[in-house]
């Protein structure tokens, strides 16, 4: 199912799941985490036992995720759960309270230059961010011409 | 008991067994009627979660009642349904036609009994957590009550509708012709080993039942029910007859 992401003004045909977008929550980790998968796989109309099959899970240890009552699965897992739901990864791997796998590696290439980067970044808008990703996106496009 | 049904058991309506097959009848055809037609094992998860919005949850009702028979329990205002984790048919593939069969009935007290709690008990399952006391509690060995009673009626009538119990028990044995326990007796194979079973057991009042499930086993595979589910509900059909 492609949904229309409502969240996107500028291009409100986009599919969902390209779209990366926050989600809010103001609960623990644990209960936002499991209150927004329950409610996302009813809304993709999957069961709680149809789910965990295809998450590869037991029912009950999804339960126990979608009741608050564990933390968050690891990072694979939250991505595989994106994946099935037809959710952006990143933010749903936020909301878990963990960090997407491949960041660590990208932090390790460049131990300097990258953190400063994120320090410097941190308490922009969103609109901010997008627009420096912009830019960034058209640094690499203009050095792999050359 | 902390948390024991709280619907007053004399004030139970009497529904007779046809109003009650017509009420599942009614559920089975809502849910083809939203999501097309269903083939056994009839999709209980889908219509408890989807169909009727009622949320699963596995806990542990040990812990949460202090009771070990209960398997399941309802809660009517929050709209959800609890189920032992032991009948997780992921962990114990064995227990999946109790599980099946746990959900039908609490789906059976949705649609037979909710409107009375709602009415009578205003706010009772509302607010509090988990451990507030449940709408329904079902437990193990409680059938003979009568709300119990219907619930466990209801939710054979879900799981193997007449119309595709017919149609299978047909295609299985060749006719829609019952089978007698003499006719069992006679040309079931292993009948004789049943029987000696029984007798060694020193419960050969069991034998009648034994024979049955044994003739149940294909049905209860194919409906994902038990056998004792699938031989119970034969025998309301009049598909397995203990007498000529």
């Amino acid at each position: 199912m492609n949904r229309v992401c409502e969240n996107c003004a500028e291009r409100p045909t986009r599919a969902a799941a390209e779209c990366v977008r926050p989600i809010q929550s103001t609960m623990s980790s644990e209960t936002a985490f499991g209150e927004f998968i329950r409610a996302r796989r009813l809304e993709c109309d999957l069961s709680l036992r149809r789910f965990a099959q295809l998450v590869g899970v037991s029912p009950t240890y999804l339960s126990q995720i979608e009741q608050g009552n564990l933390a968050p699965p690891t990072v694979e897992r939250v991505t595989q759960m994106a994946v099935i739901l037809e959710e952006h990864p990143d933010p749903l791997i936020a909301l878990a309270g963990r960090v997407p796998a491949d960041l660590p590696s990208i932090i390790r290439r460049r131990p300097i230059e990258v953190p400063e980067l994120l320090r410097e970044v941190n308490g922009l808008t969103a609109g901010q961010l997008r627009a420096i990703t912009a830019q960034v996106r058209r640094m690499k496009q203009e050095g792999s011409e050359q | 008991m902390n948390g024991a049904a709280i619907i007053d058991r004399e004030d139970v309506p009497r529904l007779a067994k046809p109003r009650i097959e017509t009420v599942a009848q009614r559920l089975l055809h809502e849910y083809e009627q939203h999501r097309g037609a269903v083939a056994p094992p009839i999709p209980i998860d889908e219509i408890v979660e989807l169909h009727l919005g009622l949320t699963i949850e596995f806990m542990d009702m040990r812990q949460l009642f202090g009771a070990g028979d209960v398997h399941g329990a309802l809660w009517v205002r929050r709209k959800r349904i609890g189920v032992d984790r032991s009948l997780d048919p992921a962990e114990s593939p064995s227990k999946t036609g109790r599980y099946r069969f746990t959900l039908a009935h609490e789906a059976g007290h949705w649609r037979l009994h909710r409107r009375r709690f709602l009415g009578r008990a205003p706010d009772v399952s509302a607010a509090r957590g988990f451990s507030g006391p449940a709408s329904y509690l079902s437990r193990s060995g409680e059938a003979r009550m009568s709300i119990e009673w219907q619930a466990n009626y209801f939710a054979a009538c879900l799981l193997m509708p007449r119309h595709l119990i017919m149609a299978a028990w047909e295609e299985h044995f060749g006719a829609p012709r019952p089978v007698t326990l003499n006719l069992l007796r006679e040309r079931l194979p292993g009948a004789r080993t049943i029987e000696a079973i029984s007798t060694y057991n020193g419960d050969p009042d069991r034998f009648p039942d034994l024979m049955f499930e044994s003739v149940s086993r294909p049905l209860a595979a194919l409906f994902e029910v038990s056998s004792q589910a699938m031989r119970i509900r034969l025998e309301q059909l009049g598909l397995l007859l203990r007498r000529r």
